[in-house]
């Protein structure tokens, strides 16, 4: 049987902000049936029209994400219940990408010794920073 | 999540003026978030680590172009994911959903769009800009009302609603409540929105969904 996607699913998978798992199920869907790539390209039209839509700008503004800080208080359990099972539903049933990468950044954190940490931070500073131009 | 904070704002025009060390904070500071963006999707620790560094690129690449609208962290994961989907698409993962215009030969994943041609409704960008404005402002007025009241049901009704396009039946389904009780929580969201977007002088037309409990109440 066909696997429904909503619109708004189908302009998050654009975006790159499902789940990894929801990607990967859209991505097996639109193998099988051609009908979805042409509502991805109908999206995408839409988009490159300027016509925005509700959900669109929701995401791309993060209207309801918690802060960073509220994260972290999230992983000590150092807020209120009400608060935590929100967050909690914010990054698992919604399958917000951005705060989920932000929780698994600091839950990593605790495992990665610092030399790794320091010596992925060189890489990334050596490989970019020639592209730093006064008055970028 | 709001637009760029001050902290953030003045790390920008360090690193516009060339501040290696600004750079090196920056990187510091957001590039675990984006590494586990990416691996969530790839998998590979590697393979991550080269799209996020080709991110970090693209951030001074294009730093010129950013106006602070959205948050920095919001902007360095929008590049990351631009990054991400170019990556995927080269190992043939993600399709490429453009308008071919008949001469591209990349395969089975093309597809040209049967849909209207951009230009015969293109609107201005300008337009845009004070459109997507109204809106943000509309949606964090009720987002904050509802956090700072506790009202987090509402909340979560509504993400679902709008962010995820579940249909009423579902969302009472996964909240556990009526169906009625959603319809009332999804009027009172769009009367309000369409209320602060007249407020900002704008047409409420340019948004059909914001109707859409005209039919389900």
């Amino acid at each position: 049987m066909a696997v429904k996607f909503t619109v708004s699913e189908l302009e998050a998978y654009l975006e790159e902000a499902l789940t990894p798992d929801e990607m990967a199920a859209i991505e097996r869907a639109v193998r099988k049936e051609p009908g979805l790539l042409q509502q991805l390209a109908a999206i995408n039209s839409r988009r490159d029209a300027g016509v925005h839509t509700l959900a669109e700008i929701w995401r791309r503004h993060r209207a309801s994400c918690p802060t960073r800080e509220q994260i972290g208080s999230f992983l000590l359990g150092a807020l209120g219940k009400e608060q935590t099972d929100y967050i909690a539903f914010h990054v698992e049933k919604i399958g917000c990408r951005y705060c989920r990468a932000n929780l698994d950044d600091m839950k990593r954190q605790q495992d990665e010794t610092a030399d790794t940490v320091v010596s992925r931070r060189q890489r990334y500073f050596q490989s970019s920073a020639g592209y730093l131009r006064p008055g970028g | 999540m709001t637009a760029v904070s001050e902290t953030d704002r003045l790390l920008i025009d360090r690193i516009r003026g060339g501040d290696g060390e600004a750079w090196n904070d920056l990187i510091s500071r957001y590039e675990g978030r984006l590494l586990a963006f990416v691996e969530s999707r790839i998998g590979r620790r590697a393979v991550s680590e080269d799209v996020v560094q080709e991110a970090f690129i693209g951030f001074l690449n294009s730093l010129p172009n950013y106006d602070g609208k959205r948050s920095l962290e919001s902007y360095l994961f929008s590049i990351c994911a631009y990054k991400l989907t170019d990556h995927m698409r080269r190992e043939g993962r993600r399709p490429a959903i453009r308008f071919s215009d008949g001469n591209d030969s990349s395969g089975q994943w093309q597809l040209a769009s049967s849909a209207r041609p951009a230009s015969s409704i293109v609107r201005s960008g300008e337009r845009r800009e004070i459109e997507e404005r109204a809106v943000v402002e509309a949606l964090r007025d009720q987002v904050s009302r509802w956090k700072n009241r506790g009202d987090w049901l509402k909340l979560k009704c509504i993400e679902l609603i709008i962010v995820r396009g579940r249909a009423n039946k579902d969302a009472a389904t996964d909240l556990g409540i009526t169906e009625q009780q959603v319809a009332n929580f999804k009027f009172d969201f769009l009367a309000r929105t369409r209320s602060l977007i007249r407020k900002q002088g704008l047409s409420e037309d340019i948004f059909p969904e914001l109707y859409e409990d005209e039919t389900t109440r």
